[in-house]
């Protein structure tokens, strides 16, 4: 049964892309708000608001009996969750079912199963999606040296039983490997009382790739193609692009069948992105995870696909195929997007909420701005510091760049310092440029050359 | 429900917010009223804090609004439907259940905040109530 009204569980610019999305179905919607949201763009497109609760999100938006709550008693038959909140959280689908309501994402088994590293390892390698290399458990110094010259270096000795760095190596070569275990097996042994060890191969400089999917529940599962997101702070991406410029065809062609082998093997439903680690040197791409719910990064596949993701995404969850094939898929071009943050660069990244007095966004063929932010609008201290998120789409990377620094430097926006200026010099950075980055490089290049250019 | 410590840490962690975003802006003060948080915060010559001359809920879990210091005006914590509530003129003591709410298929009550009679409903029964919204209303008895 398609959806005929939708609930949406959460806020900010995806609130406002989901709503969008829905009245272009002809689908009424309902939003879940809390507080301070009242009056957010969201809020003034949606059919109705429903206040759920206060500021504070584990009394609002991640409350999921007041969201499935308010959903049933608002006479919807569908929620989408969008990302963050509850999105990945399989009480959310559970109580959806248990109400009647149809949720836009895949099932709480599958959400679980995924969630859980291990489990997803075990399912990628059942699919036969490449693992990072590695070793079981190391017992011995000759041990390390044997499993580091079959793994190849460098490689990182970690604790079985460990977490939080402690207990962790990195050997480049066999005597580091030998030397390495006996370190690492002490510092195991002192900090968990227990010395087992395994490895596993590191890579140093490595780009973050993930594919774009969407599946119908019965083992049809589609690519969006990938995303590159290698531009990154504390894990947290700032730069997305499509495709990975970097990648050649030939392996680019294995990852999207790696990703949608394993959607397949679980009868993925809704949209998911299986994400990898791409060793360039190497020419050599590894699991990571799959992320059971709809990215932030998603417009940048729907700029080169042409592909309205969060459309199909409530049309699958009301019962509908796929409505396109793989070969009516077609990628054209580059597409970059940058997350703007209301944040203090200077003061490492300081959230900075409060008022914005002047926005003046960029406009033109080929710019895209996924924003809830208005001149006057005030961004609530409460939750994330996102204003908006800028795309561009170019007929190659080099195109895509020239459109996103002239984009950059007509955005205007004032009351609050915003991550605009860095995203400036990343894009006009000769690395970038040159696509020489990897996910430390923000952190090792750019961000040490702006503290210094400071001092 | 969450402990007193995380109640308390979220709200350090919104001062520290709104005082971040009282410093970087041109603002004089600032007032936040949100949950069982409310916080003000001036400069140097700035508004007089309105939160001085209130009277706080004893009771957790229910705010008072003080129009009138004789009359209580209890408000929704989160969104529920009301199940039922005692008629108009009911003479109630503090804690006695005033009104039962629905969360999916859990019920919770709404004790009386003081002792009194119930001289407002804001609510009709059946009726999905959403957070901030006026429940009833309770004259204190004297």
């Amino acid at each position: 049964m398609a959806i005929k009204r939708l609930f949406i569980a959460n806020r900010g610019e995806i609130a406002l892309r989901i709503v969008r999305a829905a009245q272009a179905l002809n689908i009424e919607t309902v939003l879940a708000v809390s507080d301070p949201d009242r009056d957010s763009a969201a809020a003034q497109l949606a059919d109705r608001t429903i206040v759920i609760g206060p500021a504070s999100a584990t009394k609002s938006y991640l409350d999921p009996r007041l969201i499935v709550h308010a959903a049933k008693e608002s006479g919807c038959d569908g929620l989408h969750p969008g990302y963050g909140f509850l999105s990945e959280r399989a009480i959310l689908p559970t109580l959806c079912h248990a109400h009647g309501i149809a949720f836009v994402g895949p099932e709480p088994e599958v959400i679980d199963a995924l969630g859980d590293k291990l489990r997803a390892r075990a399912m990628a390698g059942a699919a036969g999606v490449p693992l990072v290399p590695g070793s079981d458990c190391v017992a011995s110094a000759a041990d390390a040296r044997r499993e580091g010259d079959r793994i190849g270096y460098p490689v990182l000795l970690k604790a079985s039983a460990g977490g939080g760095g402690r207990g962790m190596v990195i050997a480049n070569n066999a005597e580091e490997a030998e030397a390495g275990f006996h370190r690492a097996s002490a510092e195991a042994v002192a900090a968990f009382g227990d010395g087992t060890l395994f490895m596993e191969r590191f890579v140093p400089e490595a780009r973050h790739v993930e594919v774009q999917l969407m599946g119908d529940g019965r083992g049809n599962v589609l690519h969006f193609g990938e995303r590159d997101c290698s531009v990154q702070r504390r894990y947290q991406k700032l730069v997305e692009e499509a495709p990975c410029a970097a990648m050649p065809d030939h392996l680019r062609k294995q990852l999207h069948e790696s990703a949608v082998a394993l959607a397949a093997s679980v009868n993925y439903r809704n949209a998911g992105t299986c994400e990898f680690l791409f060793d360039v040197k190497r020419q050599e791409f590894y699991f990571i995870e799959v992320n059971a719910r709809i990215q932030v990064e998603h417009p940048v596949s729907e700029m080169i696909s042409g592909f309205d993701l969060v459309q199909e995404q409530i049309r699958i969850a009301g019962g509908a195929g796929l409505s396109v094939s793989q070969d009516q898929v077609k990628l054209t071009g580059h597409a970059i997007e940058c997350r703007i943050n209301a944040e203090d660069v200077a003061r490492d990244f300081l959230p900075s909420p409060g008022r914005i007095t002047r926005w003046q966004p960029p406009q033109g063929d080929g710019i895209r701005l996924d924003s809830h932010m208005t001149q006057g609008a005030m961004i609530p201290p409460f939750y994330d510091s996102m204003v908006g998120k800028l795309i561009v789409h170019g007929s190659d990377r080099a195109d895509a760049i020239a459109r996103l620094s002239a984009a950059l430097d007509a955005f205007v926006v004032e009351g609050v310092p915003t991550t605009i200026d860095l995203h400036r010099e990343i894009v006009a950075h000769p690395d970038f440029i040159e696509n020489h980055i990897h996910t430390r490089w923000l952190e090792q290049v750019l961000l040490p050359e702006r503290a210094k250019r400071a001092a | 429900m969450m402990s007193s410590d995380t109640v308390n840490d979220r709200a350090i962690t919104d001062a520290r917010a709104l005082l971040d975003t009282l410093l970087s802006s041109g603002w004089q003060e600032v007032h936040v009223v949100s949950g069982e948080t409310e916080i003000f915060i001036a400069r140097a010559g700035g508004g007089i804090n309105p939160m001085r001359n209130l009277v706080a809920s004893a009771e957790p879990g229910i705010s008072v609004a003080t129009e009138d210091v004789a009359e209580i005006c209890v408000t929704a914590q989160h969104v529920a439907t009301l199940v039922d509530i005692v008629p108009l003129g009911t003479d109630l003591q503090a804690g006695d259940r005033v009104a039962t709410i629905r969360i999916l298929d859990v019920e919770e009550a709404i004790p009386a905040p003081v002792a009194g009679r119930i001289s407002g409903l804001s609510v009709d029964v059946g009726a999905l109530i959403e957070y901030g919204m006026p429940i009833f209303s309770i004259a204190q008895a004297a």
